[in-house]
């Protein structure tokens, strides 16, 4: 190989134009210029390959590397099938010279395949070979070449036309596909468009015994799921909301747990002796996330449970006691004895929560209720026990 | 802190290398301008300061603490008693200010040479000082100090870019990025290029994941906070940010607005100039403006944070103990409080006890009447005003929506610095308060 660099499609692009130009000006065949497009150095193909594949489809002519690509294959494919009357050989030699096709080759290839069902002579493919170069730079007018063979039907409305009327089943190229798919697909159709009129009972009847149609129609062995539920995105949608629901339910479990590892929300703190005035506790935070302390709030002497979470973004504040203030690390809230909000970010007071006298006469804390001073409920007589 | 002992080993050792390779470059400086033949008076300079590091480090090195050179304890004092917040928002703002006004200065090699030296050297000295190097070289910390460096490195190198372009097009010269073309392959060039980075940085991770293993604390405990808690170091601007708002606007709003303004940016943009190009003549407006909120609304606060917020998020001086008792008195009021109890000499109206909700919403609407009308006038009828005054052109350029977004985005950037003065002089906490539904401003 002269380039070991592998080539860029502009490269590739580039190289066919130059192609295209060549084939159009000089009388070269195809296969002698079309590698120069590909991988394949010019000195190696024309030498090697020249004689014997001008003889057949040019195209046909796998590049240096010897792996033949998609296109190819594809191209191989539907040339064997549509030229069952034609050597084996004319169709590939794979590896006999490598290399990937260009695309101007390839093209070439699938139109002298479809141009040339019955390729038996080297003379009727030589032409047809040449033919796409200069039919590309004369965008799909009949090149003069063909005139030597006139039976040959070229463009693709003809071959369309020609399909169509079922003469000539040719090659199917990916444009033509649609076109070529649509008749077998219609005897099917018919099929079932006549099949209710061969029977009297119209519809009940095949409602109730499905197998008489799924037996008429082949395809239709694929649609039960659908048919029985709809359709196949109905069946879909249905499995998918019904796991998404299944999951959702497993999640919604984890709330629920089988065994709660945390302290009780009420809890004993000791008896009211144990809460001199003007003391905060701060024993029961790493517990309990408590302050319990004996104050003076409004005028009324009272112990109350402070819960320990910042009112700001729910950090725990810390208790200074030189300085007599609840202050917190995080952004440097700062909370009065009573809970007062006073300085930094803070927006409200600390919450409390439910404190009473329980039957033993210590004191108690309920966690589940606390009370907002913002909103009035420091009143509660629930928030607190007067020392 | 440290014992004193302690503190020798593990700093002076660092210092003495640290003022080594402060000499070996600045020596490598004086050689390549030397060999230029038109510099040698700097060539002079910097060799003869290569040497004065020369012997900093073999000081350092010195194994005796009082031998390690140190700012002066004077010099220390003056500076912690004069670092506060407010200072050092003015002061970065002030030096941002010289950066640019002086820029044609700035942006020259000898200029930025010597700067960096200074900052290295006011760096090395104040290592030496305890309370500085705790928080300066704690594994955390360290690879900030480094994102400060090279921060100003390419703003630096964009800033020159930039002053060359500015005086080329003066000159009706074409800018400089059209004359040297860089452009390269991305294969190979490019790809090489990455790749070396790659395993440069891969490297650096390395040794720094050796030698600056991250600190492991305690398990983690929802009623125990470390004190100070700090977020990662790219988040410490929204911490500080925290300090003046209530969560949903610094935690929500305004990291959302960013990302959005930062989308909306080139929609709003209709200056066609300084497209592949650097220059700040050509962009002034865009320029200002991201840098004011890039530098000063983002980079300052992450150095503010990171440096210096200590224990309950007090402010606390380069060279000052973080002990956790510190007393500062930031008591401060809301406007609603300020407004009816302390200039109209009335309580706080409060709706009755039994009132229905309807009317307590009424008398919640009342209270914060002053507030509401603040920023009422400050994001409705402002707009409109810039717009027939100082922003009568880009009105005219922008249309109404665009201008309309763009000053809205502006006005709620500038929230947090008005914000933040408030705070300052007036001791004002919220602008608007309503804890009932927790929707303070």
């Amino acid at each position: 190989m002269a380039e070991k660099k592998k080539m860029s499609v502009a490269d590739i692009l580039a190289a066919a134009r130059a192609d295209k130009q060549s084939v159009a000006d000089s009388d070269e065949t195809v296969v002698e210029s079309a590698p120069a497009g590909t991988d394949a150095s010019p000195a190696e193909s024309p030498t090697s390959e020249a004689p014997e594949s001008a003889a057949k489809p040019a195209a046909m002519k796998p590049g240096p590397s010897g792996r033949p690509s998609v296109q190819e294959m594809l191209a191989k494919a539907r040339a064997d099938k549509a030229t069952p009357s034609a050597e084996p050989k004319a169709t590939t030699k794979p590896g006999s010279s490598g290399g990937r096709p260009s695309v101007q080759e390839m093209l070439a290839m699938a139109r002298a395949n479809k141009a040339t069902p019955s390729a038996e002579s080297k003379a009727t493919t030589k032409p047809a070979a040449k033919q796409p170069a200069a039919k590309k730079t004369a965008t799909a007018k009949p090149s003069p070449v063909d005139g030597a063979k006139k039976n040959v039907q070229r463009d693709t409305a003809s071959i369309l036309a020609a399909a169509r009327s079922g003469a000539k089943p040719g090659p199917v190229s990916k444009a033509e596909a649609p076109a070529f798919s649509k008749p077998t697909a219609k005897p099917v159709a018919k099929k079932v468009a006549k099949a209710p009129s061969r029977p009297v009972p119209p519809r009940p009847e095949r409602k109730k015994q499905e197998k008489p149609g799924k037996a008429t129609a082949a395809d239709d062995r694929r649609g039960f799921l659908s048919y029985t539920v709809g359709s196949f995105m109905a069946v879909g949608f249905t499995a998918l909301a019904a796991t998404t629901g299944l999951f959702s339910l497993g999640i919604a479990r984890f709330f629920f747990p089988n065994v709660l590892a945390e302290p009780p929300s009420r809890f004993k703190v000791g008896n009211k002796e144990g809460f001199p005035s003007g003391v905060v506790e701060t024993k029961f935070v790493a517990q309990y996330g408590v302050w319990v302390v004996n104050a003076d709030f409004e005028g009324i002497q009272q112990i109350y449970a402070l819960k320990t979470v910042c009112t700001h973004l729910g950090c725990t504040p810390n208790w200074l006691e030189a300085e007599q203030k609840f202050k917190c690390p995080c952004h440097g809230s700062g909370f009065y004895k009573d809970g007062i909000n006073f300085e930094g970010p803070a927006p409200r007071p600390l919450e409390r929560y439910a404190i009473s006298i329980a039957g033993d006469g210590q004191l108690e804390v309920d966690k589940s209720k606390s009370f907002q001073e913002e909103l009035g409920q420091w009143n509660d007589p629930a928030s607190y026990v007067t020392a | 802190m440290h014992s004193n002992g302690f503190f020798l080993n593990d700093v002076a050792g660092f210092l003495g290398g640290y003022y080594a390779f402060i000499a070996i470059m600045n020596g490598i400086a004086a050689l390549v301008l030397w060999r230029k033949k038109d510099a040698a008076t700097w060539a002079f300079v910097w060799s003869v300061f290569a040497g004065v590091m020369m012997i900093f480090a073999s000081l350092a090195l010195s194994g005796s603490k009082s031998m390690v050179p140190i700012l002066p304890e004077a010099i220390r004092g003056l500076v912690n008693n004069l670092s506060g917040p407010v200072l050092y928002t003015l002061g970065t703002t002030a030096i941002l200010v010289v950066l640019y006004v002086f820029r044609k200065f700035f942006v020259q090699p000898m200029v930025a040479w010597t700067v960096l030296n200074i900052s290295l050297l006011l760096l090395g000295l104040s290592m030496a000082d305890e309370n500085f190097a705790a928080i300066v070289m704690k594994p955390d910390n360290v690879p900030i100090v480094g994102l400060v460096y090279l921060l100003a490195f390419f703003t630096w190198v964009a800033t020159k870019q930039a002053v060359v372009n500015d005086e080329r097009i003066k000159q009706g010269l074409p800018v400089i990025e059209k004359v040297n073309d860089e452009k390269v392959l991305v294969w190979p060039d490019l790809v090489y290029t990455e790749l070396i980075c790659m395993i440069a940085v891969s490297a650096l991770l390395l040794v720094w994941a050796i030698f600056l293993p991250a600190p492991l604390e305690e398990p983690a405990s929802s009623v125990k906070t470390p004190n100070p808690s700090k977020a990662p170091w790219y988040f410490l601007g929204l911490q500080e940010m925290l300090v003046y708002f209530d969560p949903w606007y610094a935690g929500v709003v305004l990291p959302s607005l960013v990302v959005f303004g930062l989308m909306a940016m080139p929609y709003l943009d209709f200056n066609k100039k300084g497209n592949g190009y650097y220059s700040i003549e050509e962009r002034k407006f865009s320029y200002l403006v991201w840098q004011f909120g890039f530098f000063e609304l983002w980079i300052t606060l992450i150095i503010l944070g990171t440096f210096l917020r200590g224990p309950n998020w007090n402010f606390f001086g380069p060279f000052e103990y973080w002990t956790p008792y510190k007393v500062e008195v930031l008591n401060n009021v809301d406007l609603p409080q300020m407004f009816w109890v302390q200039w109209l000499n009335q309580p706080l109206p409060r709706a009755p006890q039994d009132a229905g909700l309807l009317s307590q919403i009424g008398y919640i609407l009342m209270r914060e009447s002053p507030g509401l009308l603040v920023m009422g006038v400050y994001l409705v009828a402002l707009p409109p005003l810039l717009a027939v005054t100082i922003f009568r052109d880009f009105y005219a350029k922008m249309g109404f929506i665009r201008y309309m977004v763009m000053s809205n985005l502006m006005l709620l950037m500038l929230t947090l610095p008005l914000k933040m003065a408030l705070r300052w002089t007036l001791n004002l906490k919220y602008i608007i308060s309503i804890p009932e539904f927790s929707l303070n401003f």
